[in-house]
């Protein structure tokens, strides 16, 4: 097949665009999808990295409550025979704008624990020990802050300021410490406040029965797990964001789908003359049909790699932005590597790939089914698309039907969800290209009245280039359609956490202790804090509030105890229970109230019991209330003080909630409250509720940038699929408008024809994509955000949405206009008259 | 038993360094030639207590830790038979070694600047074989230590201490996997003072000398539990007590130190100091202990010490493992021989330490226990 | 116009034999025949050609001949092969072989060169490139096209390329070669240059023509002419 593949590619040499945009639709896809790949994967190993550069070869861990583990604990437990325990505090501190975990060690005792200890040695150690002010970091980490070994630096610790000295580097590559800084156990537990206390005891336990004695030695409240469920357990925390990341990168390789569909076909039609001749010279149609799809490969490899190429770099971008957002939402995290495994870059290629036939699947059908006749005769091409029609819009309802089926279906999966949501755009994909060939048809007679024959001309050709402007409408309705509905959902989400901040933020003012993490116990105020607070005259009543982790069966849950002033009760929405009597509950009995993820997580109702580890051990409480709270995606569980006096012993309180008398205005008794709290012996934080509202809204818009930025990029490709569809028109079309210019129609006629045209289909598919838009969003809210994460939101659609959405649609097919316009204006007639 | 103790935990101190790191690395010869170099002159001493002049021992204080000195340790050795004349050699050694010479201001329990190494050996003469443990600790937090009212020094569940107050008898419990000790220790003779009235010059530079005092002969019974059998044991210890900040000097490379019990009541003690150049330093010497605890230092050339015999061990160190010692003063002629040649101490330090009988005229006349470092 | 050769004796088997064949098409709701039970046959070695009016079934039957329709009634022989019951593929495989095909349009590939054109079908059917470049070479000398063996169709005349597409249909010496208005496209003078080729490579060949022609001249360089008209063929025959 030699001369066959030479008269191809000499084909293709000669009208490059089509092909190229084949590459780039593969391409662009292929970016998307391998960019969220690396971004996620690399966030995810980076975690998995530095955990286990923390925890080690630990099998076990002993944890504490919420006030961590006696210190005293580890030397019982050494004495008892288990040796290969190490003591660790951890903590995070904020240096050079970045994020560390402090991580107390005894390097005594690590030895059969972490093996970046291998670069301990000689006197370094010995200075670790010894200096309080001596902490270690890996050669890489320290070359990244500008630091040498000897240097002195500033460590901000829950809004304290400490100076440390860089006593010596690690000398390991390992970039699991890229984010951890070492001490030694003692100065860490001075830095981070935790005198007398552990963070965890990590141990490696040689059988059960070691695991048997080792409980029956723990205080009440101290647990033991195994290192990797625990690790799992906080791997999983940040599961559905990146399960949510990665099906907006197959939206847009859905898209990138239409796209290569459309050139594909586009490039069997224009060729059908001479792939007929071929035909005619016996060629058998399975032979047109892999010839065909060898392209397709061609293409699809050309342009996955490329697609890899452009992935890993839109993914660094990525990447930077999924780590503020992990960190922002979950854990700290601290990502120096792009992690590109053989595996992501078989899955993109494969993808690609895979994308690319199936696109071409129904061109080389097409291919195949050409006749020999049409060498000797002129057909029309567009017969079969019209004749497809009914099908498109069987196979579309069937498609969207059995999607709403699975919308329906009972279950909690995500990936079900995902599914549903896939079929629906599928099916709703499918019924475009009738729905716009309807409205082509229906809006001739209006063009034509408005614009005149040029108008005319304009919906006809829609209607008559149905195989090519069909594809790309769809395309291009797609992506705006993912941004209406992703639009619809993130601002549903916003305003309702918006309002729920203004219910829930009863206070005028709260104090609170800096530095609340995900790893070490919380701080808390110091103890005078409240008494001064509450002696200011502008101050009415005060609530507490202390926020912890606790263990639990299912795993570590996070419990809020609050001291409630009067007010307080009315900043709850309850989605279950009775809001008037919880609270009486809550002060008297066993109960608690818990928030939508949790009752979600757990498939916890009303009146279920939810068992908790005390300081008295295991406890069941009965939950009085489903509410709704959106601080966090893992769930609260919301206690009364009395009760959590009751059973924990850990009588801090990390924030007040302060509510001036009436009349008092509120930035006077701002400045008397930070007056009251300036010289307390830890700094404390004072925060109106208008402050913390404005700062709570800003992490929502940054976590959700990362989804603002996919939809343009899903964009974009729809925009090369418009501006690749209508040069496709243009170019089948060259010989009738050379005609027509032969006839007297003037350039600028022409280019207009063809402006109107892309608007045309631009509002077919801004109009189209509404629809489909709020369909998405729907979806998205009641099941994707449901199943991600247990919230409830109302859905809110603003106006805004839909309106961005269609000038959206509009400018990128007036802008992919521009230049088919520009050449039909440009084409001199004889040139295109004398062709064939 | 002191320079070596030097070297020792001057080693020590940086391999439990790199221990921290490598987990079972052992360190090679050059490693250990380049650290006992260390321990002598190149690190830096400034601001620990020196050893310049003989002082006056007060007891029970100088049964704890002197923390201003960089190195110390608790040193027992001893013989054992049980009823059915199975003979058991055993060693526990506390080693104190200072990271600066001051504790760090911290109000955390854990703050410290003292780390400790423990040894505990057991010789099984008639059984399958030496066995030798390690442990390290840093000084803080009940982790390990050494405190009076009661007495007691430790490292995690290994202890030496009085059974109440801070007098004798002392128990020793050490126990890890099949092997266990469990001994009362009684004196039979009074501490004697090594050197000059208890400070024990070893090198020609002021201040290169330890404090050093032994109790040489203790009454020793309890129980030896190995390879799930426990014995009912009885027999002699000896201890020593050390502590110093510096002592090798630059041109001396290891020791060969011996404890002897001899049984007309008389005890023995004497080291050689070797030199790079293969010869004896002067400095070496030895003490004679009267059975009433009378007591004389044995200058260098009071004593020959010839080597009958070496044995080359799996690690690729040949020893001596019999010798002749002639104490000239004494008129004695001993013969001393390795219970069994296999009692090297392969761990992050590598030396030999092991139990010895002791013949006069190819008769039993005692028994002992002997050191040898840097081979 | 040079005297024809002699055909070869008739009573040897046809190459080409049509039986009873009929063909209707459906138009709207009208039910058009365009060949009533036609038969007809044609011995190899001999030039027929097809005339009738516009829409008289001549393309259809050409299409019929070629394997690319079938017929709804009757049957086909070719070199003594049943077209008719064929599949597609079987058709097509036919056609590859047994077939050449010349254009009103040429279709000459545009993005190969002549010699490349004049090399697919032999490609197609397996020749060895050595043969193929020599036979592409002895072909192209005998249309006198050796020169323009590496140009490109579109930068060929007319006639350059219908002699091109000529020599193409007969490059893997098919048993039939099928001709469709060949001059059709041409003006006079080269299309009687184009006439009178064809002849000559056809006899020089041994090859077996059928073609479809309006034109006289054309129609006169054949042994015999089919006149379509109903459905029918009126057979004129030309020899002597």
């Amino acid at each position: 097949m030699t001369l066959l593949a030479k008269a191809l590619i000499r084909d293709h040499r000669k009208r490059p665009w089509n092909i190229l945009f084949s590459i780039l639709g593969v391409a662009l896809g292929v970016a998307i999808v391998v960019a969220v790949d690396i971004a996620n994967s690399s966030a995810s190993r980076a975690f998995e990295m530095s955990l286990e550069t923390v925890t080690g070869r630990a099998t076990h861990q002993v944890l504490g409550g919420p006030a961590g583990l006696d210190e005293t604990l580890y030397a019982q437990l050494r004495r008892q025979g288990f040796r290969e325990s190490a003591p660790v505090v951890e903590g995070h501190v904020q240096t050079r704008g970045e994020t560390f975990t402090l991580l107390g060690l005894e390097p005594f005792a690590e030895a059969p624990f972490r093996d970046y200890a291998d670069g301990i040695r000689g006197e370094g150690v010995s200075a670790l020990v010894t200096d309080v002010d001596a902490v270690m970091l890996s050669a890489r980490t320290a070359a990244r802050l500008d630091l040498e070994s000897g240097d002195r630096f500033t460590l901000s610790i829950r809004g304290r300021e400490e100076t440390v000295t860089l006593r010596s580097v690690l000398d390991t590559d390992e970039p699991g410490l890229d984010g951890i800084m070492l001490a030694d156990i003692a100065h860490a537990q001075v830095l981070l406040q935790r005198l007398g206390q552990l963070d965890r005891i990590d141990l490696i336990l040689p059988d059960d029965q070691a695991l048997e004695r080792l409980r029956t030695l723990l205080p009440e409240g101290a647990e033991v797990m195994a290192t990797q469920s625990r690790n799992e357990a906080t791997l999983q925390m940040s599961r559905a964001f990146h399960i949510n990341l990665t099906a907006m990168s197959l939206l847009a390789l859905l898209v990138g789908t239409f796209l290569i569909y459309n050139t594909m076909i586009f490039s069997v039609l224009r060729r059908r003359r001479l792939l007929a001749t071929l035909r005619m010279q016996g060629m058998t149609g399975a032979e047109l049909f892999r010839l065909v799809m060898t392209e397709a490969l061609l293409v699809g490899l050309v342009g996955s790699v490329l697609g890899l190429l452009a992935g890993t770099l839109i993914g660094q971008f990525l990447l930077q932005m999924v780590t503020r957002t992990v960190s922002d939402m979950y854990f700290v995290l601290t990502v120096t590597e792009l992690h590109l495994t053989l595996w992501v870059v078989l899955k993109g290629l494969l993808l690609g790939i895979a994308a690319t036939l199936a696109a071409a699947l129904g061109p080389a059908w097409e291919a195949a089914r050409i006749s020999p006749r049409d060498a000797l005769s002129r057909s029309t091409l567009e017969r079969g698309v019209g004749r497809l029609m009914p099908w498109l819009i069987g196979a579309g309802l069937i498609l969207m039907g059995l999607g709403w089926i699975l919308v329906q279906w009972p279950s909690q999966s995500l990936l079900l969800g995902f599914a549903a949501l896939f079929l629906l755009i599928l099916g709703y994909a499918l019924l475009i290209p009738p729905a716009l060939l309807m409205l082509a048809r229906s809006l001739t007679g209006p063009m034509g009245a408005t614009f005149g024959a040029v108008g005319r001309l304009s919906a006809r050709g829609v209607s008559a280039g149905m195989s090519r402007a069909g594809p790309a409408t769809a395309a291009l309705a797609l992506a705006v359609s993912a941004t209406i509905g992703v639009g619809v959902m993130v601002e549903s989400f916003r305003t309702t956490v918006d309002v729920w901040l203004g219910q829930t933020l009863q206070s005028d003012v709260y104090v609170s202790a800096p530095g609340r993490s995900g790893v070490g116990v919380n701080p808390t105020l110091p103890d005078d804090a409240r008494s001064r607070v509450e002696a200011l005259e502008a101050v009415e009543t005060v609530s507490t509030a202390r926020r912890v982790h606790v263990h639990s069966p299912q795993g570590t849950v996070e419990v809020m105890a609050v001291d409630p002033a009067p007010r307080t009760p009315e900043g709850y929405r309850y989605r279950a229970g009775d809001g008037a009597t919880a609270w009486q509950a809550l002060e008297n009995q066993d109960a608690v109230l818990i928030s939508e993820p949790l009752a979600w997580r757990l498939s916890l109702g009303l009146n279920d019991t939810l068992t908790l580890r005390t300081d008295r051990g295991p406890r069941e409480f009965t939950i009085v209330g489903v509410v709704q709270e959106y601080g966090s995606d893992r769930g609260l569980v919301t206690v009364h003080r009395a009760l959590y006096d009751r059973y924990w012993d850990d009588p801090g309180v990390a924030s007040l909630g302060i509510y001036l008398r009436d009349g008092i205005a509120l930035d006077p008794a701002l400045e008397d409250i930070r007056a009251a709290v300036a010289d307390l012996e830890a700094p404390v934080l004072v925060t109106a509720s208008g402050e913390i509202r404005e700062m709570s809204m800003d992490i929502f818009d940054r976590t959700f940038a990362i989804t603002h930025i996919l939809r343009l990029l899903t964009v974009g490709v729809a925009f090369i699929g418009i501006l690749s569809a209508l040069m496709a028109l243009q170019m089948e079309r060259s010989k009738e408008n050379a005609v027509l210019r032969a006839t007297g129609v003037t350039p600028g006629e022409l280019g207009g024809m063809v402006a109107l045209q892309s608007g045309l289909l631009g509002l077919a598919a801004g109009l189209l994509a509404m629809p489909l838009g709020l369909l998405m969003s729907q979806v998205l809210i009641e099941v994707i955000n449901l199943r991600s994460f247990g919230w409830s939101m109302q859905h809110d659609v603003s106006p805004r949405v839909l309106m961005e959405g269609l000038w959206l649609a509009l400018l990128a097919a007036l802008l992919a206009g521009i230049y088919p316009g520009l050449r039909m204006a440009r084409a001199r007639p004889a040139e295109h008259l004398r062709e064939e | 038993m002191m320079i070596r103790r030097w070297s020792v935990v001057g080693v020590t101190l940086l391999t439990v360094l790199w221990l921290m790191g490598c987990g079972e690395g052992q360190p090679d010869r050059e490693d250990d030639t380049l650290a006992v170099s260390q321990a002598l002159g190149g690190d830096d001493m400034e601001g620990y207590a020196r050893a310049v002049e003989p002082r006056e021992f007060r007891f029970p204080q100088d049964h704890v830790a002197h923390p201003e000195y960089r190195n110390e340790w608790w040193y027992v050795t001893g013989n054992l038979d049980d009823a059915e004349g199975r003979r058991f050699g055993f060693q526990i050694t506390f080693f104190r070694f200072a990271l600066s010479p001051t504790p760090p201001e911290s109000e955390s329990t854990w703050a410290t600047n003292q780390g400790w190494m423990a040894h505990l050996a057991v010789t099984d003469v008639n059984g399958d074989r030496h066995r030798a443990l390690e442990r390290f600790s840093r000084g803080a937090a009940g982790l390990a230590g050494a405190e009076l009212d009661p007495f007691r020094v430790w490292l995690d569940d290994w202890e030496l201490g009085a059974e109440a107050g801070n007098d004798f008898p002392w128990r020793l419990v050490a126990a890890e996997g099949d092997l266990a000790l469990d001994l009362r220790l009684e004196p039979l003779k009074d501490k004697v003072f090594q050197g000059d009235r208890g400070l024990s010059q070893k090198s020609p530079e002021p201040g290169n000398a330890s404090y050093y005092f032994s109790m040489t002969r203790l009454d020793t019974e309890g129980t030896l539990s190995l390879g799930g059998r426990e014995y009912s044991v009885s027999g002699l210890s000896w201890m020593d007590r050390e502590w110093s900040t510096s002592v090798l000097g630059e041109s001396q490379v290891g020791w060969d130190w011996f404890s002897l019990q001899l049984d007309d009541g008389h005890d023995v003690m004497v080291y050689e100091l070797r030199l790079e150049d293969g010869g004896v330093d002067p400095l070496s010497k030895g003490l004679w202990v009267e059975p009433d605890s009378q007591h004389q230092v044995i200058p260098h050339d009071a004593f020959e010490l010839q080597v009958l015999r070496t044995w080359t061990s799996p690690a690729g160190s040949t020893y001596p493992v019999a010798w002749r010692l002639r104490l000239l003063e004494q008129e004695r002629d001993l013969e001393i021989r390795a219970v069994r040649e296999d009692q090297e101490m392969d761990l992050t330090v590598r030396y030999w330490e092991g139990a010895v009988d002791v013949f006069e005229a190819g008769e039993p006349a005692g028994r002992g226990f002997v050191e040898m470092t840097a081979y | 116009m040079d005297t024809p050769t002699q055909p070869q004796a008739k009573t040897s088997p046809p190459l080409l034999q049509l039986t009873q064949v009929s063909k209707h098409y459906t138009e709207g709701h009208q039910r058009r025949t365009v060949l009533d039970k036609v038969d007809a046959r044609v011995q190899a070695g001999e030039i027929v050609a097809l005339v009738g009016r516009s829409g008289s079934g001549k393309s259809t039957l050409l299409n019929l001949l070629a394997g690319i329709d079938r017929p709804d009634t009757g049957e086909i022989h070719v070199h003594a092969r049943r077209l008719d019951t064929m599949s597609e593929r079987e058709r097509t495989l036919f056609r590859r072989r047994e077939v050449g095909f010349v254009y009103q349009f040429f279709n000459l590939i545009p993005t190969l060169t002549v010699a490349e054109n004049v090399a697919l079908p032999m490609e197609l059917n397996g020749v060895g490139s050595r043969e193929r470049g020599e036979r592409v070479k002895h072909l192209l000398d005998l249309v006198e096209l050796g020169h323009r063996s590496q140009a490109f169709p579109d930068e060929l005349s007319g006639g350059e390329q219908q002699r091109v597409a000529m020599v193409r249909a007969m490059a893997h010496e098919p048993a039939l070669l099928l001709a469709d208005e060949p001059t059709g496209n041409l003006d006079a003078e080269t299309g009687a240059r184009i006439i009178s080729l064809l002849r000559d490579l056809v006899r020089d060949q041994g090859r077996t023509l059928v073609m479809v022609t309006h034109s006289q001249e054309m129609a006169a360089i054949a042994d015999r002419v089919w006149t379509l008209s109903e459905g029918h063929i009126t057979p004129t025959d030309n020899t002597p």
